[in-house]
């Protein structure tokens, strides 16, 4: 551990109070800006097992270990290679061959961070995977990955793992050349800090009564022009919505014309032509008139039966979930709860504190609201965040590894659909299966013929291949046993993403398979 | 490695060396040379090789600030027009857009600058505080407050500052010309 | 300039060592140009001849040096002018806390050369402007990991001036990378072929800045409160000191002048780390980010340097925050680009050709269309047409010859309100 290190919780903390920030969080300040305390607290609990040390293994780990994870197993028999020695970064060079690559890589990259903890585990998996012991031993893991594993060995730990959900989630890595692609399993997984690009509704078009209450309160005709150019456009807004609707029967600008309209009633209250925050009200007039709703997706997960059945035992999220649409139900205004955060809008000190004060204390109402509907109790924090983001959760329910595979009519709609990305896919998975095939140390020359039969046995019989396989199948057949340092970098920075947001539960990680074609540098997502 | 150079010479075998005059000094070129200031402006280089500093000195020929000659410092970087020139009022001046550290209160100066501006806008929008000083935006609260409140004591502020005078407690430059 | 004194021991390459790579360097793929050499010779210009130059020794950096060592570049450059922080140790990771304070190019080197045996990278601790063109004529490939636009448009315009018709060695593909939390990009820039970084300048997001009267008079943010202490009162305050954004006792000055203005408006929200990230314009910054955005970087050069495989055309972008989504897409050259685009036209004067003659020249050239030419070699003006001063101060130019101001085959730079950028002539002389 760092000499002055602290738990990460009282060191970020010491952000907001006086004192400088200790060596702790100034190590992680770059990051911190990203995941906040709670995703670094969720990282430092973290336990991480990876399969095989390879090139790739140790990149993956490099950037997980980098941002501060909690424990990593690597879990590898072998011994190093002069081949290893030429390409992995946490080998030293020809001095390592010889030695347990497992070894060698976890003295090596727990140089990177003293306050994570590495081990060294030099079983196989057959052994593990196939003792009672060994399952224990992998289900206290927050997370499996595992690089270029023999096919059938990966098939049984992605069924074991899957078989009860509370077991880790697995990342299987794939490469070959230029070519590769990764799979995160999981059976759900639930954001509720996906950070969003996109705000939450200011509710203009349904004010709250408070703020209508102020905003058609206000004297416009008798205030002095400096005051006049600082009420902020959303008290603009409400007010001419207001009396445009009493003049409407009640119907917000609809055609093309009334919003023409609506803009130049806006700017026909100017007291001076070059008032900003009038000309800020007109192009924010929108708002006015785009009815503040909940999201489909959102409103989509209300009728999930995980949330319609909520039992106490239901994760924290389900009851959230159950809660917020009660909260929609039964408010009048069928919408999510107040954002208590304002944009910055042109206005004085004073209008703009009072217009935030509002929209705070009437978040902090509907919050109470929201909380009154929950079953069960839930962290506050996480209320908070919960509805912070109310607009932006995200529920994402996964598949088994290789589950997609079994419906081999819809693998090649997809090729033919999506030709490049999936005839990547195929083509790895040909090698995979042809792998599968030789014996174990014996060389691996596959060629073309081999791997479009192999590829041929995925798909329905008689199934076109799109010329794009062509492409992929000669990198294979070129490249069978290659991990590129390149490539292997790459993952490695991709899959220690993926891993960092599936730990964190902080922005979206990928549901299906990303795949890699470094060639004309390219990824896409499948599934 | 890769035979770059053929290619080259397939696409663009006109490609011709170019000087190595910066993008920045090119820009601050075109943007001097095509300035097309009325006589109320004038720009002087104290070093005429160096085109990156240089003054601007503004006499308004109208409205309450007639009669003032009044100085600004220009100072343009190397990642010019990706930044905006760096502009301070030399002389301390009662002005509500302007504070006695000679700051200008001017949106293209910060938050609206963009590279398709050039330095004849910075200039004409210098010159339109002058003519319309804006007490709504202040830098120089007090001047603000006065010219909103109390027209004729701003005007009159303006006039005595303008000669050298003490206005509560401050002292301002002399820039009458007359 | 400080340079490692590091000798390489020299050992063979030991058999296998490059079983991974030498995949794609024995034989060609179905996206491998028919050119492709491949088999020994390939390998030996990687191992032996190609020498490739690394700017940059920070978070891109440190990856692009390990895996440009691994990868099989044996001679390799590196300059960067910082020195190691605390808060680079959560990526950059070839350093460790005892190098903090020492130089990130000097500590990078010595690490590569101690993990990777055999290759030599050779660093400078400095600016990249104190090196001049014979400097970076001497290297095949730039990769830069830059976090500042103008570094990176000093390169660009660099290499794209070195660019000269009669030497293809003057050619010097750039790669550039560059990333910001989650979000990244790789590209491929081949000087005067591909666009180049200051075509895509306007592709840029502009650093917030907020109004300087919304500072002073109505602050609405913590973010208001932060930059009246560092625009407005530092300066106030300490005239003549310098505000240094790396030492803790001016951003706690900062912290403190913030927090209590924030008080006196009622805003919430000042910390020690907004403020910081406040004046020092911190950009969040990952491992994985980086890593991601030098093997792209480094796998290019790899491409290209060996003609293995086809390579990027020419603009990687990346955003990781929801999925992976990148856009692979091929920027296009500006015209009126100031660095690679504009015209050049040769003209050939009589030696006692004015400058007024030329002038004359250029007005009537049917092909440009130019009026009211201003004109400037790369270190003096020649003739401008405005501000009166400058005007006046080279009109006396005028009457004198070409000759006497710009030397045989040199470049005058022109432009006009008719032009929309510049025009470059190079002149030369008939007797």
């Amino acid at each position: 551990m760092l000499h002055d290190a602290k738990d990460i919780n009282s060191s970020t903390t010491a952000i907001a109070t006086e004192a400088a920030p200790d060596n702790k969080t100034r190590r992680y300040d770059r990051q911190l800006r990203l995941w906040a305390a709670s995703g670094q607290s969720a990282l430092e609990s973290s336990r991480i097992l990876v399969i095989s040390g390879t090139a790739t293994s140790t990149s993956i780990l490099k950037n997980l270990v980098l941002p501060g994870i909690g424990h990593f197993t690597i879990l590898d028999p072998a011994k190093v290679t002069p081949e290893d020695a030429g390409n992995n970064f946490f080998l030293e060079g020809s001095d390592s061959i010889g030695k347990f690559r497992a070894e060698e890589a976890v003295r090596l990259l727990l140089e990177l961070n003293d306050g994570v903890d590495g081990n060294a585990d030099l079983k196989g998996l057959d052994e593990i995977i196939d003792s009672e012991r060994g399952k224990e031993w992998l289900s206290e893991f927050s997370l499996v990955i595992a690089h270029n594993l023999e096919q059938k060995v990966t098939e049984k730990l992605s069924h074991w793992l899957w078989q009860d959900s509370t077991r880790p989630p697995l990342v299987v890595v794939r490469s070959a050349g230029f070519l590769a692609e990764f799979y995160i399993q999981y059976h759900e997984h639930a954001v509720i800090e996906s950070h969003p690009e996109t705000a939450q509704s200011l509710q203009i078009d349904k004010p709250f009564p408070a703020l209508l209450k102020y905003a058609t309160s206000l004297d416009f005709e008798n205030m002095d022009v400096t005051d006049h150019g600082h009420v902020p456009f959303v008290i603009i807004l409400v007010r001419v919505l207001e009396e445009w609707k009493k003049a409407h029967v009640g119907n917000p600008p609809s055609s093309y014309e009334d919003k023409k309209e609506f803009k130049k009633e806006i700017l026909a209250m100017r007291k001076k032509i070059d008032a900003e925050n009038f000309e800020e009200a007109e192009s924010q007039a929108y708002r006015a008139w785009t009815p503040s709703k909940v999201p489909s997706d959102i409103h989509a997960l209300f009728s999930d039966p995980q949330v319609t059945n909520v039992t106490p035992t239901s994760a924290p999220f389900y009851h959230l979930v159950h809660a917020l649409s009660r909260f929609v139900e039964e408010q009048p205004s069928k919408t999510l709860p107040l954002t208590s955060t304002l944009p910055d809008m042109k206005s004085s000190t004073d209008a703009y504190i009072q217009l935030q004060n509002m929209y705070k204390q009437r978040a902090e109402e509907e919050k109470e609201i929201l909380k009154g509907y929950l079953k069960v109790p839930v962290d506050a924090d996480m209320v908070d965040a919960f509805v912070k983001n109310s607009h932006a959760l995200k529920l994402l329910r996964g598949k088994r590894y290789g589950q997609a595979e079994e419906n081999k009519v819809a693998f090649a709609e997809n090729l033919q659909t999506s030709p490049k990305a999936y005839a990547i896919h195929l083509a790895l998975s040909a090698l995979s299966s042809f792998a599968s095939k030789q014996q174990q140390g014996a060389p691996l020359t596959p060629t073309e013929e081999v791997l479009t039969s192999e590829a041929q046995a995925l798909l329905p019989p008689g199934a076109d291949l799109p010329h794009e396989f062509a492409d992929a199948v000669g990198e294979a057949i070129r490249t069978p046993t290659a991990d590129l340092p390149n490539v292997a970098a790459l993952l490695g920075g991709l899959v220690a993403q993926e891993v960092i947001k599936v730990i964190t539960k902080q922005y979206i990680p990928i549901n299906g398979y990303c795949v890699v074609d470094m060639i004309d540098m390219s990824t896409a997502v499948l599934g | 490695m890769i035979k770059i150079w053929s290619m080259k010479k397939n696409e663009d075998a006109a490609a011709k060396k170019k000087p190595k005059t910066s993008a920045a000094q090119i820009r601050v070129q075109k943007d001097l040379t095509e300035l097309d200031l009325p006589s109320t402006m004038q720009t002087h280089f104290p070093d005429p090789n160096d085109l990156l500093n240089f003054t601007l000195t503004i006499t308004p020929d109208e409205g309450m600030y007639k009669g003032g000659a009044f100085k600004f410092s220009f100072a343009i970087n190397t990642n010019y027009p990706h930044d905006p020139p760096k502009v301070k009022c030399l002389q301390t001046i009662y002005h509500p857009n302007v504070d006695l550290e000679g700051n200008v209160c001017l949106n293209i100066l910060r938050e609206d600058w963009k590279p398709v501006l050039n330095l004849n806008s910075v200039m004409v929008g210098l010159q339109y505080l002058f003519l319309e000083p804006n007490a709504d935006d202040p830098l120089n609260k007090e001047a603000a407050i006065e010219m909103s409140k109390n027209r004729d004591q701003f005007l009159s502020n303006v006039k005595s500052s303008m000669n050298g005078r003490n206005i509560k407690g401050v002292q301002y430059d002399k820039v009458s010309v007359s | 300039m400080a340079t490692a004194e590091l000798t390489t021991t020299q050992k063979p390459d030991w058999a296998g060592r490059y079983f991974h790579i030498d995949q794609v360097l024995n034989s060609g793929g179905p996206r491998t140009d028919p050119q492709f050499a491949a088999g020994d010779e390939v390998k030996k210009f990687l191992r032996e001849t190609s020498k490739i130059l690394v700017i940059g020794a920070g978070g891109l950096g440190c990856e692009i040096l390990a895996n440009l060592a691994l990868t099989g570049f044996k001679d390799i450059h590196v300059i960067d002018m910082d020195t190691i922080d605390i808060s680079n140790l959560n990526r950059q990771f070839l350093f460790r806390p005892k190098d903090v304070g020492h130089s990130k190019a000097n500590v990078a080197a010595e690490f590569i050369m101690k993990r990777v045996p055999g290759v030599k990278v050779t660093p400078y601790f400095g600016k990249i402007q104190d090196k001049g063109e014979d400097y970076y004529m001497q290297f095949h490939l730039v990769i830069c990991g830059l976090d500042s636009v103008e570094a990176r448009r000093w390169i660009n315009a660099t290499l794209v001036n070195m660019v000269d018709e009669s030497n293809p060695d003057s050619l010097k593909p750039m790669i550039d990378g560059g990333t910001e939390g989650f979000k990244g990009q790789a590209r491929v820039i081949i000087p005067t072929v591909t666009s180049c970084y200051e075509c895509s300048l306007d592709m840029l997001n502009k650093p917030t800045a907020f109004p300087i009267c919304t500072i002073a008079n109505t602050p609405r943010l913590p973010e208001h409160c932060i930059e009246w202490a560092s625009v407005l009162e530092w300066p106030k305050v300490f005239a003549d000191k310098k505000l240094d954004t790396d030492d803790p006792e001016h951003i706690g000055w900062l912290y403190k002048v913030a927090a209590a203005r924030a008080a006196e408006f009622k805003i919430e929200g000042v910390t020690w780390s907004l403020t910081q990230g406040v004046v020092k314009n911190i950009i969040p910054a990952i491992a994985s980010t980086n890593a991601i955005i030098a093997a792209a970087c480094c796998n290019e050069a790899f491409k290209i340097a060996t003609s293995s495989a086809a390579y990027l055309n020419n603009y990687f972008m990346l955003i990781g925050t929801e999925s992976v989504y990148s856009y692979t897409f091929e920027h296009e050259k500006r015209a009126d680009c100031p660095v690679c685009g504009g015209e050049a036209v040769d003209i050939n004067l009589k030696s006692d050709t004015t400058v007024e003659q030329l002038i004359d020249i250029l007005i009537e050239k049917q092909d440009i269309q130019i009026k009211k030419p201003s004109l400037s070699t790369s270190t003096k003006q020649i003739y401008f047409q405005a501000p009166p001063q400058l005007e006046q101060a080279t009109r006396p130019n005028l009457e004198k010859k070409v000759s006497e101001l710009v030397p045989d085959g040199g470049d005058i730079t022109v432009t006009a309100t008719t032009l929309p950028f510049n025009l470059s002539i190079r002149i030369t002389y008939s007797s």
